[in-house]
């Protein structure tokens, strides 16, 4: 059994050396002598922790103690202190006693005195602080800025010395904390008070924070201190630099001032140009006074000597002035260049064309930003559709088409387009036009004018046979031509015309329906260019001489670049009839073979060719020669497929069967098939370069061995099968990197911390954690609440008691007062019928 | 029709009071006001004649009258002559006027025997004059009112689906000359509608499959069984399905009507009949067309079409393509061994693969079949390399099929790759390969898809494709020359494209940014520099002066 409480008690008193033996008074006065204030303090410190070991309220441990030895990372044995609750809850009843306790009284009640009375309520604070404070406050309010300003501050308050700030270090704070509790005691606003009140006691209520805060706060104070002191240091230092640099900055230029005479005399002596800007700037910066010394006009100082009129003066100055204007318009942009300048950046243009249309055969993507912003849409929208169909990755179109309404996708950019096309200008509709891009349109229109005259000359060729000069053709041909709107107009407008005036008629429609010259010939021209295209299958179906075709087309392509959308459109509409058809005409082959000019035939995708190319290739595919007539389409079908494929050499596999189909037909002629022998034969030549090539023409030598009259032409395949054949090299299509083998490692955490949180998606990390302190929030404040609520029904009990009391004492005082008055009357009767039966008895 | 609807009216309304028969019948007579009077003479006298004969058996002498207007009168006449005597025989009938009983008269069994002998002459002529001739509402009526009075029949105690006139009806169907409508408007509704209908007509078909017709008939009746059989399309799942009667419900619960078995048994004896007879190459095409959805289902043993499909396999072109799937069905459904059968699918890719019409159909089935990672390596880069060698002279629409699924198999079979990467480290071979280059040493011709060597072949024919003119195939072949870095491409995206649709896909775009022009203007395209016509509008001129 242990031994009892008190036993305990008078063991640990001993222990500690606060009892015992008794001392001897030279021993007492040797330790008062000492140093007993130390001694006193280790006695308290040495009394208290008797004190609390002996309470076994004092501490909150963990609830049992650790039952096993168990190895965790975390600090843990078993003594430690989880909380002290007698304190804390000490604590907390003061602090509402201080604040909640005086909010309770309030209650209710209106009016009021606020005490702003500086250090009034504080004792610690000695009278210089209290007028040191007081002083600040008014300078502040003076000043009317904010305290925390530091900028402002520096300039007009602070004492320095030498650069150094001079300081009173201490009080700064106190005074400052003490304004703080002042002004928050003085915000009328009651609520918000309140909850500030009750922020600062929460954090109060942290009692170990509180055990270091009293520590801290003369360091940190220092700390602080210093900092400031730094900052508006190096802010004096720098201010000081830079008005040292300005003064050297004066200095320097009213060195140069002093030369400027000089240096404008010697100018004015050798060129005879405007002044150069450098010293009119320096002469508008130093402004009118000085400007007398060297530059006094003639006329002015005329005028000042007023040899002249002032009328006379201001004509002239008026007519000086427009002088001026007008100089400036003629000032010459760029000196004319040589014609080898000329030639030189011709090449270079060519040079950039040609880079760019490689670019675009090899697929890549243009740079121009706004086009790639629509790719990128395209794309994006294509992103989602792929998804679902591996097959529109690669442009195929989706084969469920019934599902999805075509237009939808397109409808945005067909705005967009239009919007395009009604605020841009011309600049911007065609390539040619964008390198242009600081030329403005007038320049463009210039452009195209130059070509009218470039194709003039080459149109009257033919004609100058008949026809001397332009002049001479009006005989028949008017000047004036309606600007036809549609392909039914045009036929009207060219009826009764010469096919070998065509070109005269368009260059003069072209010419009187200049954009330039009126505002709607803009939007005609483009219609009129719209139903050139619809006649050039017109023309070919009526039989007109190939060299008028051939100059329609060349209008076509010019106006392209003006009008390239809406040509296109027409070209595209007309490929559309195609396609419904399949049955090319000769007019059909006219448009075919202007797409196959006006457009770059090499790009990797283009809106007109790559249809036109398909359809051709369509038609080579699907049919059989039926007829000597499609024997020859197909002959030229096939020329004109290897004359689009010229640069890029891309590979036609409809081709070749159709010309292997045309060789063996028996309805071709001689002449047809010398044609289909030579597209063979170019063929051969434009993919000598193909791995597959013999493959590809392996096919062919038998068709042409058995003909007698390709002799030739199948001794110049074989030779070129031969030729493949030995440069024929296995394929080595993937020399790429070998793809790293995916790996399943598990991704270890340095320092791992199991109470850390590793969500690897961070929104979702943040969400947990914001969730936990709201709920470590609102528990913390139900808690407060729950406690105030506890603290006001204490409080209120306390204050009904009291009453209670009170009234009980009130009662009971009446209660005494009226016996006694009682008891005195009843005396006081009672010595009266005494006094009377004595009366009685006497009588 | 008109005709038709009055029947079906008039039959619907049987049982209600004869006023109300009556009543539908001026109904009639009001619609067809606009005949002419005489034939309003006609109708009015039908109608009469076929009123007595409901007034009293004294008239029933009217039915012979009626029967002889109802040939040679006129259509609408016969019409609806034919249409009152339906009524009247279907009244007979309901009343049991015409069934002999044990304890009649002699009187009395002479009369039925007589009515009788006018029932069947009725029906003969609605068969053999009605039923075959050219008008088709003639025929329609026709045919309703047969299936009116097998409906009425089938009430009678000693009705026999047998020896009803049903089976004659469809002896009629068969015989009658290719492209009838009638055949359709009896499959759509009666054949497809009726269990029992379907049971008899089925047993019917086998029956005048077995009988031998004459020349010109005997083809007719076998294109026509085709036809009627081709209109079944979904087999009854269960025993539940068969609840759908034309006729009486049978009341034994273990009729036949009732058993899936019997039915199922009767078509397939019909599908053999009709096979057997001998197809020509369409209708076998049809038929093989339909086979695994249509007719497979309604055979207890597919077994038995074996032989059919095998020597359809070996037909070759287009049959073999079809024929596949039903292989196909039979190999994974019934455990068909088929032997050599990879060889016999290699042989398959030809020329004309890729332009058929049933490539995605033979691509669907070609993905399932090499869809084994056991198969060997050889066989399959010999599939690889003879479609990339067909796909070579291609449309656009094949090649975009044949690429994605050489990706596939590249991907399944990853031995096959050497076909696209094959690098040469032996220096004597290399120094070899300098000087003379090399042969392909695959071989177009071998048969057996296992010697072909295709595999010691490189896929040139896919390279040279991806210069296709064609920017999203050239893109597309790209594939197989990047990095291997998808799983699998799905075929279904890419089977069903074709010209026009590549074509519409782009034309049927607005433009969203204007096109690229040529910066340079040529000078000659037609003509040439020294004047006169150059090669192309020399050409051209030729084209235009020929057409």
């Amino acid at each position: 059994m242990p031994p009892s409480q008190l036993k305990r008690l008078k063991a640990s008193l001993r222990e500690q050396g606060i009892t015992g033996p008794q001392k001897s008074k030279k021993e007492k006065k040797n330790n008062r002598k000492g140093d007993n204030a130390d001694q006193r303090a280790k006695k308290h410190a040495a009394l208290a922790s008797i004190r609390e070991s002996f309470n076994p309220f004092e501490f909150k441990h963990l609830a049992r103690p650790k039952k096993f030895e168990v190895t965790t990372n975390r600090p843990q044995n078993g003594k430690v202190v989880l909380g002290r609750p007698g304190v804390s809850k000490s604590q907390g009843e003061e602090l509402r006693r201080k604040t909640l306790l005086p909010e309770l009284h309030k209650k209710n009640k209106i009016g009021g005195i606020l005490d702003r009375r500086i250090g009034e309520n504080d004792p610690t604070m000695t009278l210089d602080d209290k007028m040191m404070a007081r002083f600040t406050r008014e300078q502040e309010k003076k000043k009317g800025v904010s305290v925390f300003d530091l900028e402002e501050a520096e300039d007009e308050f602070e004492l320095t010395h030498g650069g150094q700030a001079v300081q009173f270090e201490a009080e700064d704070d106190d005074v400052k904390d003490d304004y703080d509790a002042a002004s928050l005691a003085g915000s009328s606003d009651e609520e918000a008070g309140m909850l500030r009140r009750k922020r600062r006691r929460d954090s109060d209520a942290e009692g170990e924070d509180d055990a270091e805060g009293g520590e801290d706060k003369p360091e940190r104070k220092k700390s602080k201190a210093e900092v400031m002191k730094e900052v508006i240091a190096k802010s004096k230092l720098h201010k000081y630099e830079r008005q040292q640099a300005k003064e050297d900055d004066d200095e320097l230029r009213e060195e140069l001032d002093k030369d400027l005479p000089n240096v404008l005399a010697a100018l004015r002596g050798h060129i005879m140009k405007p002044p150069p800007p450098p010293p009119t700037a320096a002469a508008a910066s130093t402004g009118a006074p000085k400007s007398n010394d060297f530059s006094m006009n003639a006329d002015r100082a005329a005028l000042l000597a007023g040899n002249k009129t002032r009328e006379q003066a201001d004509k002239e100055y008026d007519v000086r002035v427009r002088q001026m204007l007008q100089d400036q318009r003629a000032k010459p942009t760029e000196r004319t260049k040589t014609e080898e300048e000329k030639a030189k950046e011709e090449a270079k243009r060519l040079k950039e064309l040609e880079e760019k249309r490689l670019r675009r055969m090899k697929g890549e993507e243009e740079s121009e930003s706004e086009e790639d912003l629509k790719e990128d849409n395209d794309e994006d929208e294509d992103e989602e559709e792929s998804e679902a169909d591996d097959a529109k990755e690669f442009g195929l179109p989706s084969v469920h088409q019934g599902t999805r309404p075509e237009g939808v996708e397109d409808e945005d950019d067909f705005l967009m387009d239009d919007d395009l096309i009604a605020t841009d200008s011309e600049a911007d509709m065609s390539d040619e036009e964008e390198e242009d891009d600081s030329e403005d349109d007038a320049l463009d229109m210039d452009d195209d004018d130059e070509f009218l005259k470039d194709v003039r000359p080459e149109s009257s060729k033919p004609k100058d046979t008949k026809l001397d000069v332009d002049g001479a053709t009006p005989g028949k041909l008017a000047y004036t031509y309606p600007c036809p709107q549609d392909p039914h107009e045009l036929v009207e407008v060219l009826k009764d015309v010469e096919y070998s005036d065509y070109p005269v008629v368009i260059v003069r429609i072209r010419t009187i329906y200049h954009p330039g010259l009126a505002s709607g010939n803009k939007e005609k021209l483009g219609n009129f260019a719209c139903a050139l295209v619809d006649h050039i299958s017109y023309m070919a179906s009526h039989k007109a001489p190939l060299a008028v075709v051939e100059q329609v087309i060349r209008h076509i392509h010019s106006l392209s670049r003006t009008y390239p959308v809406e040509i296109a459109t027409r070209f595209r509409h007309q490929l559309k009839l195609l396609l419904a058809s399949n049955d090319p005409t000769a007019g059909d082959l006219a448009i075919l073979t202007a797409i196959g000019t006006i457009y770059p035939t090499s790009d990797h995708f283009h809106q007109v060719v790559t249809p036109a190319i398909t359809l051709m290739a369509r038609w080579l595919g699907l049919s059989t020669p039926q007829g000597a007539k499609d024997i020859a389409t197909g002959a030229y079908l096939g020329a004109l497929c290897i004359k689009y494929q010229a640069i890029s050499k891309r590979y036609i596999p409809e081709l070749v069967r159709y010309t292997n189909l045309a060789l063996k037909s028996a309805y071709t002629t001689t002449d047809l098939l010398k044609e289909h022998t030579k597209n063979l034969l170019s063929m051969a030549d434009l993919w000598a370069s193909k791995s597959a090539f013999y493959e590809i023409f392996a096919p062919s030598i038998p068709i042409l061995a058995a003909n007698n009259k390709c002799k030739s032409a199948h001794q110049r395949l074989s030779i070129l099968l031969n030729n493949a054949t030995l440069h024929r090299r296995p394929l080595e299509l993937h020399h790429h990197r070998p793809l790293p083998i995916k790996s399943n490692i598990p991704k270890f955490e340095e320092n791992f911390d199991p109470n850390k949180h590793y969500d690897p998606d961070k929104d979702r990390a943040e969400a947990n954690r914001l969730r936990k302190e709201f709920k470590r929030e609102k528990k913390g404040a139900m808690r407060e609440l729950r406690k105030d609520a506890h603290f006001i029904a204490r409080e209120q009990l306390k204050e009904k008691k009291e009453r209670d009391r009170r009234y009980e004492e009130k009662y009971r005082r009446l209660v005494a007062e009226i016996q006694g008055e009682e008891g005195r009357e009843k005396n006081a009767y009672e010595r009266e019928k005494e006094k009377r039966e004595r009366a009685k008895g006497r009588s | 029709m008109s005709g038709f609807e009055t029947a079906a009216v008039a039959g619907h309304k049987r049982k209600r009071a004869v006023t109300k028969s009556d009543r539908k019948s001026t109904k009639t007579k009001t619609r067809r006001k606009s005949a002419s009077p005489e034939e309003l003479d006609h109708q009015a006298e039908i109608l009469q004649l076929e009123a007595q004969i409901v007034e009293s058996r004294r008239h029933y002498n009217n039915i012979a009258t009626l029967l002889q207007k109802a040939t040679g009168q006129g259509e609408k006449n016969e019409i609806l002559a034919a249409v009152a005597l339906c009524r009247v025989f279907s009244r007979l009938m309901s009343a049991g006027d015409m069934t002999k009983s044990k304890g009649m008269p002699e009187s009395e069994v002479v009369i039925v025997q007589w009515l009788k002998d006018r029932y069947k002459e009725y029906v003969t002529l609605l068969l053999e004059e009605h039923f075959q001739s050219e008008s088709g509402a003639k025929q329609s009526t026709a045919l309703a009112l047969l299936m009116r009075l097998v409906k009425q029949e089938s009430g009678q105690k000693d009705f026999n689906w047998k020896r009803s006139h049903l089976r004659r009806v469809v002896e009629g169907l068969l015989t009658l000359p290719e492209g009838d409508s009638i055949r359709q408007e009896f499959a759509e509704k009666y054949l497809t509608k009726f269990d029992d209908v379907r049971y008899h007509t089925l047993e019917s078909i086998s029956s005048a499959m077995e009988y031998e017709y004459k020349e010109p008939t005997a083809s007719l009746v076998k294109a026509n069984g085709l036809t009627l059989l081709m209109a079944l399309e979904n087999a009854p799942a269960s025993k539940d399905d068969l609840d759908n009667f034309f006729g009486e419900r049978p009341t034994q619960s273990k009729s036949q009507l009732f058993s899936l078995q019997s039915h199922k048994a009767r078509a397939q004896e019909a599908w053999l009949a009709v096979l057997r007879s001998g197809l020509s190459k369409e209708q076998r095409k049809t038929v093989l067309g339909a086979f695994t959805h249509q007719i497979a289902p309604w055979f207890q043993q597919v077994e038995m079409l074996m032989d059919f499909l095998t020597d359809s396999y070996n037909v070759g072109g287009a049959t073999s393509l079809l024929a596949l799937s039903g292989l196909y069905y039979l190999m994974s459904e019934k455990n068909l061994d088929y032997p050599s059968f990879f060889q016999k699918l290699y042989s398959l890719l030809d020329d004309t693969l890729l332009h058929s019409k049933h490539r995605s159909r033979f691509f669907r089935l070609l993905d399932t079949f090499m869809s084994s990672t056991h198969l060997p390596a050889a066989l399959v880069a010999s599939f690889i390399k003879r479609l990339a060698r067909l796909a070579l002279h291609g449309p656009p629409a094949g090649i975009v099929v044949v690429v994605p699924w050489i990706y596939n198999m590249f991907k399944r079979h990853p031995t096959c790759t050497f076909m696209i990467h094959r690098e040469i480290r032996d220096p004597e071979i290399k120094k070899e390969l300098e000087a003379e280059g090399m042969d392909d040493p695959f071989d177009m011709e071998e048969e057996d898809p296992m010697l072909t060597d295709a595999i010691e072949s490189s896929l040139w024919e896919i390279e040279t494709l991806q210069f296709h003119y064609h920017p999203n195939v050239a893109t597309l072949a790209k594939i197989i020359s990047e990095q291997f870095t998808k799983r699998s491409y799905n075929l279904e995206d890419f089977l069903d494209h074709s010209y026009n649709a590549l074509l519409e896909a782009e034309l049927d775009r607005d433009l969203k940014k204007p096109p690229v022009v040529e910066y340079e203007i040529p000078k000659r395209i037609f003509s040439a520099d020294e004047g006169g016509t150059g090669p192309l509008g020399e050409l051209l001129g030729k084209v235009i002066a020929m057409s």
